[in-house]
């Protein structure tokens, strides 16, 4: 009778442990196979390098900050040198409702952390430091002057911050620093004449009065930690032991503490003060700068919008526009560009404009009338913006977006190679088929 | 351990007792190192956030007002279990050593190693001068009331003038650019903040304004007044989250 119950548990057993042999064969192959895809992924793993330029929403890349002409004057150089990046742009008209208007805006450059540092900035031609109210409409140019810091291959734009709105991205450039992190120096000459190293400028200082302080927090611990702590002051409190457990001592250490740290305080308070007597409060004024005359829209060459579409099939935006042209010389449309893309019309030569790395859709410009439009003609003309990088540069998500309006600038040409800018604007109709 | 022992029957533990005791209070300041290290520097992060991170922001505004107020929160707390249960007066020394151990920690690593900030740029200020006081008015008061009222204006009152030896310094004018700045703006201008632009920072805004140029010590009298109340509160929320109830079973 026992061996027949011995065999029935022991087939029970073996019933039992034989399923689960087989789940933890079947879940290591599964490991297996996980480990194996992790494995090849990790292989696989890219740096990443984007900084969120097709992030905003498109309407708000077409019509807030409408960049051109962004130029870097190197993009090798060493640790020390200056390189400088040059741009205009234009503040769009038909800014977003939606958008806060640019009140107080930023203009900043788009790096992982400080590997450059940022010397001079203008707007206009005047320098300026803290953030600036622009004009809707208005025309500017920028010029920014940069450093080398920390050597390295980094992609960096100039973007403006916007205030309650988010960061509106220029066209970037690859730039290449070679050379030593320790070469590196930043001096600056304070309104007394004397020059200070910024890199480690008050970090001794700094360091000797966390030490100071931290050396009496310490001794102060110190005093109580040497002693039983927890399980034996608790018996000893609940015991009534209390006058124990604070000693005369501890009191008169107390009564040093309340007085003579308000003492110190105020003492090297006081030979501070004193040393730095002209220290002044930070800054933080908001600089007004006018825009230039008229860049865009400058009366010469006039556009309006009659319709646009946007073909989603064909990745092709359509706009009908009614274009006078005011100058003394034929023009002809050669340039579209909207969200830090530009669309290239070949039959017109467009000079070289920029250094930056923009994104181009070259012959992605075309016309349903390619002639010339001549001194005093008004046109109405077929412009199509076509090319993938519509999808590619997330400006098709306007047929998503709420303010599903487009903004742009249009350049024209004339034999002489004069440009006339003009900026566009129009509700978007999408067409599916 | 007996819940009550009376004064003529307490016998001190000695011998293996005395050294496991020992043993236990070495286990739980470590873990209390840990523990506040990692919590009072993330409450403070989070909340102070800017105003203790960059130089340019170390305003005579807000700095002062906003610092004392939220940095006297886990020292209210700690003191309270501290010193209620094992008549402890370190609880704020303790709380703000962690705070300024975490915060040199993140300082050298996250934003000079990991983000290229010069170290001088992102100096933390410090409540040290001010703990060491909290916890003296509370070991000779042992009152709740004095320590609010007296520790925690305290408290507030010393932070901008034992932090201006640290910053003063870096209120020193420049000119630069066609205006005036101060080291601390340079700092702000040339070191390259791609999320922070010049006008997030809250520095002296608000309506601040009766006293004229004085703003420090308003500020500092309005931040005392505000951590009497906020020693109060915290000083409940320690004791309400802290319990010795183990300690009763040994």
């Amino acid at each position: 009778m026992k061996s027949i119950e011995r065999n029935q548990i022991y087939t029970r057993a073996m019933a039992f442990h034989i399923p689960i042999n087989s789940q933890q064969q079947s879940a290591s192959k599964w490991l297996l196979f996980l480990g194996l895809i992790l494995s090849a992924y990790m292989i696989t793993l890219q740096p990443v390098m984007a900084h969120g330029e097709k992030n905003l929403e498109p309407y708000v890349r077409m019509r807030t900050i409408q960049w051109y002409d962004v130029q870097w004057s190197k993009q090798k150089f060493n640790v020390n040198d200056e390189v400088i990046v040059t741009g205009k742009f234009h503040v769009a008209e038909d800014w977003p409702i939606s958008v806060p208007k640019p009140d107080a805006a930023f203009l900043n450059i788009s790096t992982p952390g400080p590997v450059l540092i940022r010397t001079e900035r203008y707007l206009n031609g005047k320098p300026y430091m803290n953030s600036v109210a622009l004009q809707p409409g208005g025309d500017y140019d920028f010029k920014v002057v940069l450093k080398g810091r920390l050597p390295g291959h980094y992609h960096i734009h100039p973007f403006f911050n916007l205030r309650d709105a988010g960061q509106v991205m220029g066209p970037g450039a690859w730039l290449d620093i070679a050379g030593n992190e320790a070469d590196f120096t930043n001096n600056v000459q304070t309104i007394n004449g004397e020059m200070i190293n910024m890199e480690t400028y008050g970090l001794g200082n700094g360091i000797f009065w966390h030490s100071f302080w931290a050396l009496l927090g310490t001794a102060w611990l110190l005093w109580w930690v040497r002693r039983p702590l927890f399980i034996a002051r608790y018996r000893m409190l609940q015991a009534g032991l209390e006058n124990e457990l604070v000693t005369p001592l501890d009191r008169n250490i107390g009564k040093v503490i309340l007085v003579g740290v308000p003492v110190l305080v105020f003492a090297f308070y006081t030979m501070t003060v004193n040393k730095y007597p002209k220290a002044i409060p930070l800054q933080t004024s908001l600089d007004q700068i006018l825009p230039l005359s008229a860049k865009v829209n400058a009366g010469v060459v006039d556009v309006e919008t009659l319709r646009a579409e946007y073909r989603i099939p064909e990745r092709a935006m359509k706009l009908s526009l009614k274009i006078k042209n005011g100058s003394d010389k034929p023009i002809q449309l050669g340039e579209f560009a909207t969200g830090s893309v530009r669309f290239l019309n070949k039959a017109v030569p467009v000079p070289e404009q920029s250094n930056a790395e923009s994104v181009v859709a070259a012959g992605g410009l075309s016309l349903d009338n390619p002639a010339p439009i001549q001194p005093g003609e008004q046109r109405t003309v077929l412009m199509t913006a076509g090319d993938a990088l519509w999808e590619s540069e997330r400006l098709d998500g306007l047929i998503n977006d709420a303010d599903s309006r487009i903004g742009g600038l249009v350049f024209f040409f004339d034999p002489e190679g004069e440009r006339y800018v003009s900026s566009i604007t129009a509700a978007v109709i999408p067409k599916f088929n | 351990m007996s819940a009550n022992p009376s004064t003529r029957t307490f016998r001190p533990y000695t011998g293996e007792k005395a050294r496991i005791a020992r043993a236990y209070d070495y286990l739980v300041l470590v873990l209390a190192l840990f523990l506040f290290i990692g919590s009072f520097h993330l409450h403070f992060a989070l909340t102070v956030g800017d105003w203790d991170f960059w130089v340019d922001w170390k305003d005579r505004q807000w700095w002062p007002a906003v610092t004392p107020i939220i940095g006297i929160t886990f020292p209210a707390a700690v003191q309270a279990v501290l010193w209620t249960n094992f008549r402890l007066p370190l609880g704020a020394t303790l709380c703000v050593a962690c705070l300024s151990i975490g915060t040199w920690i993140a300082r050298i690593f996250a934003y000079h190693y990991w983000n290229y900030f010069p170290i001088n740029m992102v100096l933390p200020s410090t409540m040290l001068p001010s703990a060491l006081v909290l916890d003296a008015v509370l070991m000779l008061s042992n009152s709740l009331t004095v320590t609010a009222i007296f520790g925690g204006s305290a408290f507030a009152l010393l932070f901008y003038p034992s932090n201006w030896p640290i910053f003063g310094m870096f209120h020193v004018p420049v000119e630069a650019g066609n205006s005036q700045l101060t080291v601390a703006d340079m700092f702000g201008f040339q070191y390259i903040r791609t999320g922070m632009p010049e006008y997030l920072r809250i520095i002296e805004r608000g309506t601040l304004r009766t006293y004229g140029q004085v703003a420090a010590p308003l500020s500092a009298f309005f931040s005392a007044l505000i951590c009497t109340l906020m020693y109060t509160l915290w000083w409940h929320i320690g004791k309400w989250f802290a319990t010795t109830r183990y300690l009763k079973r040994i």
